[in-house]
């Protein structure tokens, strides 16, 4: 995942040299706030135990931690200074997700500090500063993005990269999160891999449905008519009345057929939900086709049909070929969507990581449910940026 | 209009009759003890719901289109990579996790549902206003500036205006993402029609679950169906429209 | 009526408009004329303060422009642009009384007023007061853009391109649509364009502008006399300079004194020696007649005089 410092010079180069582009300001504001919150609304806070409510405690100063947060600020000012010049708004973006590691390093390290002598059962947890700083850096990286109206992908990728590193090295490890997670670790794997299963098969079969209609829908205009009318329709059901609509049914189903329930299929567990998400993805996946299947213009078509190409020929060597970006447009909306919706598979009993969530809620337990979310959203951005990295290939070679 | 008229009619008789139709449920699911919903009255439900989700859509329709109309004047040029970076943060992250987030900071009930609510009916409003202030052609802005209209003019008689339908299809989005979300915000405490339906899950109660989803799916249906003809500008348009000339 | 005084616009490094200093006459239609990027759109803008001169300044009526507040400046100055640029959700009368509604004129007015405009620019009000932009041609769009700029009786006219997006036949009808109105109603028209033909059809004056400079001024015909020097031979097209003079040459001026003869084509005194040209090809006539008219007593045009050297 790590950008080769090659591409990023290659578009650099492409893009033309000017001063203060229109990110500029944004990224500045956004950045000087990010600097700004761990001071305004503190680093740490730790809890005498889970059940006692974590209160501030200041920054424990050690040559470790004061080299990080050194780090933390000269990084915040790199984006600055880097992000007033548009070659080098990658470089910015890089200088981000420097900055965000270097705040978890220090917030990681003054965790170990501070929880020194105390009880094993003291929790040390981020506070509000680190979040807000985070999502700040965040936003100012898709500024950095916004230009090129393209995902801050060098930014995730080098915090994820950042990140995994500092968890190996154990620079974590106190905190709170971190010890969660180590205590959960088998639970927290099987409902990532739940939730990409259910996410994945929801996709999948949204596929399976959307492509053929698609195809039917380009000669028959009743076809689309009505394919289109039904994929809007449901998407104005909320998902939440949807999923417990198809329990009913399924449990009836599988109550008449008990050998479905050898499946998954029944009225709770997987199958309502991943009947429902599905539902959801027809409406970006069938636009998507169709819209792609029409980049080939009506002049185009014509003059093959007049050379003698089948409609076949057609399809396959114009019509896919030119519409292949407009319809991984169309599935990157669907994954993204997918993934979020797989949260809510938890309410019926599918699993996933909103089990994480709502278990979370339930405790009001804030490690809990951050452990649910932050995989979430991190598979969310993966696949907007594998997509749009798909997307933008298929459009190059075109 | 009949038609909606009658679905929102059917829906309220239905709202009142659910309650009473015990025989109903109990064929539907024999294994249920408590088949009727009776914690709380439907209407009261409908009530809080609309108020959440109305309101909520409210006050992000105000924040969506003065922040788009910022970003459309020429100081605030400034301002679109930021509303374009929150815009693809935001859509990576489910409504039902900005909900969790904000749970512990804010504590249950209807509070974090309402705060992320508005974060994500605000979105809609502002990306849809920004495109439709955007498709402005620029030669009638040049013209109306020619003419000595000052800037709030323009914006007032010239651009809103023409901004209008789509502006209107982002607010349907923003309302109809709205009501969902309000139903999922049950899980946090929020009161709505989407209560009966997380509170049958925990219990394993699916003749809650059933009545919940029917009436905050129909309760959707309408809300859709009441926008597209309040809000659709064609409609109105040619309703003044002389025949054409040619 | 407009007095540009050494005005310049620079942007960044480029510069638009350099240094230029033109006067336009009362009641005359002076045509700025330059290929696309010669700052001839910019220099008229200036006018109405839609753009500032980065050095010099900008006189109408003898005011500096710059000590005006920019509305009230403009609903003063009628301004018709190429794309048009009607409000689509407003209706022919209601784009017509834009102005008049700016500045407070009662209801009753600005129906008279809009009903006399469409009259004024061809337009049968009660077919068209009504109907929405999107349901006019091209050229009945133009003549309500002129309408509008008309609508508050302005004594000053801005003209950017406004016939150059619309086919041949119908910019032809706009042109001497436009020229009656000039007639009729003596406003001072400031008219840009790239179109030679257009220049000289509508100008009283002509300013030929050449990457932002000023490089010749003057009537048509005097332009066309010196136009051996560079910019102005390249913008005028050198194969049809000759052409284009003869457009700007009353044929009157070359008729021999004879009795015009019944069985000649007969060409109207104030055909310019282009027409003649035209009409002589037309006919197959290497002569013709030329009535008396006012002070010109009637003569005959010989093609041998069109074709000697002047």
């Amino acid at each position: 995942m790590e950008p080769q410092p090659v591409a990023v010079l290659h578009a650099t180069e492409r893009r033309e040299a000017s001063a203060a582009p229109r990110e500029a300001t944004a990224v500045a504001v956004l950045t000087a706030l990010a600097a700004l919150a761990p001071f305004l609304l503190g680093f740490l806070s730790v809890a005498p135990n889970r059940l006692l409510s974590p209160r501030l405690v200041p920054l424990p100063v050690t040559t470790a931690t004061t080299l990080c947060l050194g780090l933390f600020l000269v990084a915040c000012l790199a984006v600055m200074l880097l992000a007033r010049r548009a070659p080098l708004l990658n470089w910015a973006e890089a200088a981000a997700a420097l900055a965000l590691c270097s705040l978890v390093a220090v917030i990681g390290l003054a965790a170990r500090e501070a929880l020194q002598g105390a009880s094993p059962v003291a929790r040390a947890a981020p506070a509000a500063g680190l979040w807000v700083a985070m999502l700040l850096l965040a936003l100012a990286a898709g500024c950095c993005a916004a230009g090129r109206s393209g995902t801050p992908r060098n930014f995730m990728a080098l915090s994820v990269l950042g990140l995994a590193v500092l968890w190996a090295a154990g620079a974590l490890a106190d905190l709170s999160l971190a010890r969660e997670a180590m205590a959960r670790g088998g639970e927290i794997r099987l409902a990532f891999w739940q939730h990409l299963a259910l996410a994945g098969g929801a996709l999948f079969l949204a596929l399976a449905v959307a492509l053929p209609l698609s195809l039917l829908a380009l000669r028959r205009s009743r076809v689309e008519a009505l394919l289109m009318a039904v994929a809007n329709g449901f998407q104005v059901i909320p998902s939440i009345a949807l999923f417990g609509l198809l329990m009913g049914p399924l449990a009836a189903l599988a109550a008449w057929a008990p050998a479905l329930r050898g499946w998954g299929i029944g009225g709770i567990g997987p199958a309502p939900a991943v009947l429902g998400i599905s539902t959801y993805l027809l409406l970006p996946l069938a636009s998507a086709f169709l819209a792609g299947l029409r980049v080939a213009s009506p002049a185009v078509i014509d003059a093959a049909r007049g050379q003698g190409l089948t409609e076949g020929a057609i399809l396959r060597q114009l019509r896919l070929p030119l519409g292949l970006g407009v319809m991984a447009g169309g599935v990157r909306v669907a994954a993204v969507q997918a993934i979020g919706l797989a949260t809510l598979a938890a309410l019926i009993g599918g699993g996933g990581l909103g089990a994480l969530v709502f278990q979370g809620i339930g405790q009001l337990a804030t490690d809990l449910i951050l452990l649910g979310v932050l995989p979430v959203v991190a598979l969310s951005l993966l696949a907007d940026g594998g997509c749009a990295a798909l997307q933008a290939a298929l459009e190059r070679r075109r | 209009m009949i038609l909606l008229l009658g679905n929102l009619l059917l829906f309220l008789v239905a709202l009142a009759a659910a309650p009473r139709l015990g025989w109903l449920w109990q064929a539907l699911f024999p294994g249920i003890s408590r088949p009727v919903w009776d914690s709380q009255s439907w209407f009261a439900l409908l009530a809080e719901h609309l108020m959440l989700a109305l309101g909520a859509t409210l006050i992000a329709a105000l924040i969506g289109l003065s922040a788009a109309i910022l970003a459309t004047r020429p100081a605030g040029r400034a301002l679109r990579p930021l509303l374009d970076s929150m815009f693809s943060l935001a859509q990576a992250v489910p409504p039902i996790a900005a909900i969790a987030l904000a749970l512990p900071l804010m504590g249950f009930g209807a509070a974090p549902t309402l705060l992320a609510l508005v974060l994500y009916a605000a979105l809609p409003v502002m990306r849809s206003a920004v495109a439709g202030l955007d498709a402005v052609p620029a030669a009638v802005l040049d013209a109306a500036r020619g003419t000595g209209m000052g800037p709030g003019r323009i914006l007032a008689q010239i651009e809103l205006p023409l901004a209008l339908p789509v502006i209107q299809a982002g607010l349907r989005v923003a309302l109809v993402l709205a009501i969902a979300t309000t139903a999922v915000g049950a899980v946090a405490g929020a009161r709505c029609l989407g209560t009966p339906i997380v509170t049958g899950l925990a219990n394993g109660n699916l003749s809650w679950v059933l009545q919940g989803a029917v009436f905050t799916a129909w309760l959707a249906v309408i809300a859709d169906q009441a926008l597209r003809l309040g809000l659709d500008p064609e409609r109105r348009r040619s309703n003044g429209r002389l025949a054409p000339a040619r | 009526m407009i007095r540009f005084e050494g005005v310049s616009r620079r942007y960044g490094e480029q510069v638009a408009v350099d240094r230029v200093t033109l006067e336009v006459p009362r009641g005359s239609i002076c045509v700025l004329l330059g290929e696309s990027g010669s700052g001839k759109s910019t220099l008229m803008r200036m006018v109405n303060r839609l753009v500032e001169p980065s050095a010099g300044r900008v006189l109408v009526d003898g005011r500096d422009v710059a000590g005006a507040e920019p509305e009230a400046l403009r609903r003063g100055i009628g301004y018709v642009i190429q794309s048009v640029g009607l409000f689509p959700h407003w209706r022919v009368g209601d784009n017509i009384a834009t102005v008049p509604r700016l500045l407070g004129w009662d209801a009753a007015r600005v129906a008279r007023r809009v009903d006399v405009l469409l009259d004024l620019v061809g337009l049968d009000a009660a077919l068209f007061r009504d109907r929405f932009p999107h349901e006019l041609s091209g050229g009945q769009a133009q003549r309500v853009g002129l309408a509008r700029a008309l609508a508050a009786d302005p004594p000053l006219l801005l003209m950017d391109e406004p016939f150059s997006a619309l086919d041949p036949g119908t910019r032809r009808g706009l042109q001497s649509a436009l020229r009656e109105i000039h007639a009729e109603t003596g406003k001072t028209i400031l008219f840009v364009t790239h179109d030679v033909e257009e220049a000289l059809t509508l100008a009283d004056t002509l300013a030929v502008l050449d990457q932002g400079r000023l490089v010749a001024q003057g009537s048509s015909a005097s332009l066309l006399q010196e136009a051996e020097k560079g910019p102005v031979r390249r913008i005028f097209g050198k194969e049809s300079l000759a052409f284009h003079r003869l457009a700007t040459l009353p044929a009157s001026s070359l008729a021999r004194p004879e009795d015009a003869r019944q069985d000649l084509p007969m060409l109207p005194a104030d055909a310019s020696l282009k027409q003649a040209l035209m009409l002589m090809l037309a006919e197959g006539s290497a002569c013709l007649a030329i009535p008396a008219e006012g002070a010109f007593p009637g003569g005959t045009l010989h093609w041998a005089d069109l074709v000697a050297p002047r």
